[in-house]
């Protein structure tokens, strides 16, 4: 058991290390970061002047040395724009990015289970056919051009502004754009219900339940919908990576200043401390997040205890 | 709104004048959506046209334009300096404005103004702004005579030096803040002797800054301007429509007419000093040997080629057009409005000129950034197009950023041209092109200036009267001319869209400054 556990930890490390070198390596291959950085019109010596502070003038494996050693230490390096460290200006805006994920989260999910139960409780209805319909319709729907289209109508049509400045000023300001962040997973979150359910009510064990004279509100409260929430959960873990890419279009859109906006605001002006800073946050975020998840197989799966899915 | 009774009396007995604490309570917060901000708020560090969106309400130049009278801005009036003298041939002699304090609450003196435009700062070996070296270029000293007398003095007489201090440079920063929290603190948190005072600022969300109280000039209008930062232009409108902003920029030319059709929403679309332009590679580094575009004729025949006006009408549906080179309307009496191109449009002389080129039908790179300036993709297809017919082969290769553009080989290259300046066409034709710019110094540089370029450009800038200025710049002109290192597309286009109740009208500059000089207010 320990030695899986070790294994998986040892691996996340890897997968880690990779995501940094790989982001390292691709910002200075799109172009010479000096010039990128330096406005169009920029004379030599300022150019020159970002590349000795930004050390690109040392050659590229003393640079990539010198950003893996600062990493272990605790040094992700400094905005070269407003000369503040990576760290700080990435947790500065976690709180809002975190705020409209969670919101998201939960949108889809209360709102996608509970389309997915009353769909596969009206097996073959309307209701059912019309909840199915919705749940494509959530899961393809593109949502950049979904959000302008509520923030466009919310402006036409009723006078109010869905965009904003992160602070839950107004409801509507924090539910626009979590709703549209939360579409995709809502569809796939009622989708997943209805079919795990379907599937759970059909089993025999729900028959013998039946035979047994269990009344029907109990066999569904108490039998079938804790079987099908499992696939549901699992469902979870794998919509965080849909609501965190989701996040950078949906904050652009409805100008949320959260992690996204400083992230494309990093790209665009090729601050690359901060660049690589939230982008080995976010590979953080997913490595953990896939780390527990084995790991709670392995609590509760003993056949992965064998080592052989590892 | 009016003061309640309790109000007035306290008013009274701290001596407030009763009219300033009746605006100062009836003027409302400002919010203006942009689609950038500039990350460092030095004014010279920040040079760009999303930084002048706000540096002009922070800070002040020794000298200001008067674009509110005149919208090509070819006055100069007085700003941070009364009074400015030439006491020598090469000495000028300024008169510092008594009474003004920067934000903090420290007065504005000479020893400001000198370090503002000190070498340290400027144009020095290392300086703090190396962006300000071009603006400065001739200074050889500036010292403060006395608490409010400072004096400038060039390497050669320049009559036209003392414009420069309407540039960026002209802005008077607090000495000893700068000193004490440095430059990328200051480029945080700036304190400057505008209207207004910085009281937040986060380059991808927003800055605030507040009405200064103790301002010297006329009350500011606001009690507060917020420049929010809204990427995507359909937000800005929306944000507009339902009244979360006053004001926004840059609207795509494609949605004029929405806008216009939009109730309570006024449209403003103006030109600017800034031109979209392409330079031929004129030379031969960095493996490109046997460069065909070095050939003028085939240069030139290009050129001839494009009926760049028709274009430009076309796509900017006549809001803009495309001047004769370096025949700006903002250069006042320089500015020729008959004068016609030596390379004009002119399909028959194109190909004569194609015909005497070396040229063998190889494939010409044009690199292009993506989206940077409006309507320049579609502009580029319809050229490509006009010099296929021609038996000119050119490949538009679209680029990401401008690091990946500046990359050899490419034959074409784009890019953009302020002439905002001193009002005459010396930074264009001289400072943009002359030894020591871009176009001659970068990695990505593009020609080297030809001998007659050179003898005339020096001639223009040393030169003390007008005649003698403008024969030389004719000259400069014609030298350029002959060398056909560029295209110039069209006079940029600004545009604004404002709700009802605030008319704002910048003129032809791309700064914007929201006083009582450039904004009325009307229920």
């Amino acid at each position: 058991m320990a030695r899986i556990v070790t294994l998986k930890i040892l691996r996340a490390v890897i997968t880690l290390l990779i995501a940094v070198s790989l982001v390292f390596f691709f910002i200075r291959l799109s172009g010479d970061p000096a010039l990128a950085l330096a406005p169009p019109d920029a004379p030599p010596a300022v150019v020159e002047e970002y590349r000795t502070r930004l050390g690109l003038d040392q050659p590229l494996l003393t640079q990539y040395l010198r950003y893996i050693g600062g990493m272990f230490q605790g040094d992700f390096g400094y905005s070269i724009h407003t000369g503040r460290s990576a760290q700080s200006l990435f947790f500065e805006r976690l709180p809002a990015t975190l705020l409209l994920g969670l919101t998201a989260l939960a949108i889809a999910l209360g709102l996608g289970v509970t389309l997915g139960l009353i769909a596969a409780l009206r097996h073959n209805s309307i209701i059912d056919r019309f909840v199915m319909g919705f749940s494509v319709f959530a899961f393809a729907m593109p949502n950049f051009f979904f959000g302008l289209l509520v923030v466009l109508s919310g402006a036409l049509f009723f006078g109010v502004f869905f965009g904003g400045s992160g602070a839950t000023r107004s409801f509507g300001q924090l539910l626009a754009p979590a709703a549209t962040l939360g579409l995709a997973a809502m569809g796939s979150f009622a989708r997943f219900t209805r079919s795990s359910l379907l599937e759970t009510l059909n089993k025999p064990f729900m028959t013998a339940l039946a035979v047994r004279g269990v009344p029907p509100r109990r066999r569904l409260l108490r039998h079938a919908i804790p079987n099908a929430a499992i696939p549901v959960v699992t469902m979870l873990g794998l919509s965080l990576g849909g609501i965190v890419a989701g996040a950078v279009v949906t904050e652009q859109v409805f100008s949320w200043p959260g992690i996204g906006r400083l992230l494309i605001r990093s790209v665009e002006t090729r601050d690359i401390a901060v660049l690589q800073f939230i982008v080995l946050m976010v590979a953080l975020t997913m490595t953990v997040t896939n780390l527990l998840v084995d790991l709670v197989y392995v609590i509760l799966d003993p056949r992965m205890r064998g080592g052989q899915n590892g | 709104m009016t003061p309640t009774r309790s109000g007035v009396a306290i008013a009274l007995a701290l001596g407030v004048s009763l009219p300033s604490m009746v605006a100062a309570q009836e003027r409302s917060d400002f919010n203006f959506a942009v689609d950038n901000l500039w990350p460092n708020m030095d004014p010279v560090i920040g040079i760009s046209t999303t930084g002048g969106r706000v540096h002009s309400n922070v800070f002040e130049t020794l000298i200001q334009r008067n674009y509110f009278e005149d919208p090509d801005g070819n006055t100069l009036i007085p700003g941070l300096a009364t009074d400015w003298e030439r006491t020598s041939e090469t000495v000028w002699t300024l008169t510092i404005r008594e009474g003004v304090e920067f934000h903090n609450g420290d007065p504005m003196t000479a020893h400001d103004v000198a370090f503002s435009l000190s070498a340290e700062r400027l144009w020095g070996e290392d300086p703090i702004a190396p962006r300000g070296a071009s603006f400065a270029a001739g200074l050889v000293r500036v010292e403060a005579i006395d608490d409010y007398t400072v004096e400038l003095e060039t390497e050669f007489p320049d009559a036209s030096f003392i414009a420069r201090l309407t540039t960026p440079i002209g802005f008077v920063l607090p000495r000893d803040y700068y000193e004490e929290v440095g430059t990328e603190e200051f480029g945080q948190n700036p304190i400057g002797t505008g209207q207004y005072q910085v009281v937040e600022f986060d380059p991808s969300t927003r800055l605030v800054a507040e009405a200064y109280d103790n301002y010297w000039g006329s009350d500011p209008l606001f009690d507060s301007i917020t420049w929010s930062v809204v990427s995507e232009y359909s937000t800005r409108y929306a944000g507009l429509v339902s009244g979360e902003f006053d004001m926004i920029v840059s609207i795509p030319v494609d949605q004029f007419d929405v806008v216009e059709q939009t109730d309570d929403i006024d449209l403003l679309v103006g030109q600017v000093g800034n031109y979209p332009m392409f330079a031929f590679n004129t030379l031969d580094i960095d493996g490109m040997d046997d460069n065909p575009i070095m050939d003028a004729d085939l240069r030139k025949a290009m050129v001839m080629a494009i009926d760049m006006d028709g274009i430009a009408r076309a796509l900017w549906d006549d809001l803009t057009y495309t001047p004769t080179p370096f025949n700006f309307p903002e250069y006042g009496d320089y500015h020729d409005p008959d004068r016609e191109a030596t390379y004009g449009y002119d399909p028959e002389r194109a190909a004569e000129y194609l015909e005497q080129s070396g040229y063998d039908g190889e494939t010409l790179r044009w690199h292009v950034v993506r989206g940077f300036f409006p309507n320049y993709e579609t502009a580029a297809e319809f050229m490509v197009e006009e010099w296929a017919e021609m038996g000119i082969d050119v490949e538009i290769r679209i680029m990401d950023n401008f690091a990946l553009a500046y990359e050899r080989p490419f034959h074409l290259l784009n890019m953009s041209m302020s002439s905002e300046f001193t009002g005459d066409p010396y930074r264009p034709l001289w400072l943009d092109w002359g030894p020591g710019s871009n176009r001659v110094e970068a990695s990505h540089r593009t020609w080297v200036p030809t001998e007659d370029f050179l003898e005339a450009g020096q001639r223009f800038a040393r030169a003390q009267e007008f005649e003698d200025r403008y024969a030389a710049y004719r000259e400069l002109l014609a030298a350029w001319e002959d060398v056909t290192p560029a295209l110039y597309l069209w006079r940029n286009v600004q545009s604004f869209a404002m709700r009802d109740g605030i008319s704002f009208d910048p003129g032809s500059t791309q700064v914007t400054v929201f006083d009582d000089r450039y904004v009325t207010l009307h229920d």
